[in-house]
């Protein structure tokens, strides 16, 4: 094994990551080669003094906090009886679906009133007659009755008229 | 009363029953592993405390729901990483910047088993933890979390491929490209 074969695999070497067999290769060589041992000595001095780091003991009230924050965050939550309700709708699955179906039961929809157009259209057909009765059913349009303020009008209007003329 | 040998996986089960004893015993396992994981990678006490509290509230809502298909160890170590570097994005935008005071709230195992070392020791300690504590932290996340899960957790390759969802090829990148950086970063502090 060369030097820069064994250098590659130091990290595996010392976390005993390697397969049997390569771990004893570069196990020989570190006996053989005093640069790579000199190399490997200093990545060892690195993982030794990260033992200096100290670890906290967590504090006696630990649990009871935690158990203070679960049921606080059970009030902040949603009315329990709801939970599920958004829990579901909160589903992208779900949300996907609800589109998905909402797009095809609006274009169904759709289709059946484009397809039932001529229906409606002789309908309208028959709405806009009656109408018209109704209009001229009014007697709006009939003569105006001789002697009444609208024949005066009518009288004056047409006698102005041929004044200008 | 709870058998004390009775496995993770059935305590869990048992808590999804609302059994609050279970719960209670899952969190005195492992309180101390995730308190002192997320302590090594926040490089704070009391923000370490918070998350630690957070993985356990995790834990307790998603019981009912949970599936012991991989390890409970290898899924609780996984919402610890995940909140860490959740956390870490989220203190960014915030613009938080960790720092350390001695006056913390968890204890070191010294004070708590009242071995009375003197006070120059205790400084010294304390300052060569805090330039551990400091090199780790310049770390990238991945690297640092790849770091401390090796190096503390004494996890094989695999469980942190696992833990870090990715390959174990990429993991041994990860310890390789670490280590050169951490040897760089605590000579610099030996300066």
């Amino acid at each position: 094994m060369k030097c820069f074969q064994a250098q590659k695999r130091f990290s595996a070497f010392q976390d005993a990551e390697l397969k049997p067999q390569e771990q004893e290769r570069v196990s020989k060589h570190l006996e053989s080669c005093s640069a790579c041992r000199e190399r490997y000595a200093e990545m060892e001095k690195v993982w030794q003094a990260l033992g200096d780091f100290k670890e906290i003991i967590p504090q006696p009230g630990f649990y009871g906090q935690l158990v203070k924050k679960v049921n606080e965050s059970y009030e902040t939550r949603s009315p329990v009886g709801f939970q599920w309700l958004f829990q579901f709708f909160s589903s992208p699955g779900v949300a996907l679906t609800l589109l998905l179906a909402g797009i095809l039961i609006g274009t169904f929809l759709g289709n059946i009133l484009v397809k039932s157009d001529s229906f409606p259209l002789q309908q309208n057909r028959i709405a806009h007659s009656q109408a018209a009765n109704e209009v001229f059913s009014l007697r709006a349009f009939d003569p105006i009755p001789p002697g009444t303020l609208g024949d005066k009008y009518l009288r004056l209007a047409s006698y102005s008229e041929e004044g200008r003329r | 009363m709870i058998d004390p040998l009775i496995s993770d996986e059935e305590l869990m089960a048992e808590t999804a029953q609302g059994d609050e004893h279970a719960f209670e015993l899952l969190v005195e396992r492992h309180q101390s592993r995730m308190l002192n994981l997320i302590y090594r990678f926040v490089g704070n006490r009391t923000q370490a405390r918070d998350l630690a509290q957070e993985v356990f509230i995790r834990v307790w809502q998603a019981a009912s729901r949970y599936k012991p298909r991989a390890k409970f160890t290898t899924w609780i170590y996984r919402i610890s990483a995940n909140l860490c570097l959740n956390e870490l994005k989220s203190s960014a935008r915030k613009k938080l910047f960790f720092s350390e005071s001695l006056v913390g709230e968890g204890r070191t195992p010294n004070e708590e088993n009242n071995v009375s070392p003197s006070a120059e020791d205790i400084l010294l300690a304390e300052e060569r933890s805090r330039q551990i504590s400091h090199a780790l932290r310049s770390l990238p996340e991945n690297q640092r979390m790849a770091l401390i899960l090796k190096r503390y957790d004494n996890l094989s390759y695999h469980e942190i491929a696992k833990i870090m969802e990715c390959s174990v090829s990429a993991v041994e990148s990860l310890l390789v490209r670490a280590k050169g950086n951490l040897k760089e970063k605590l000579v610099f502090h030996e300066k």
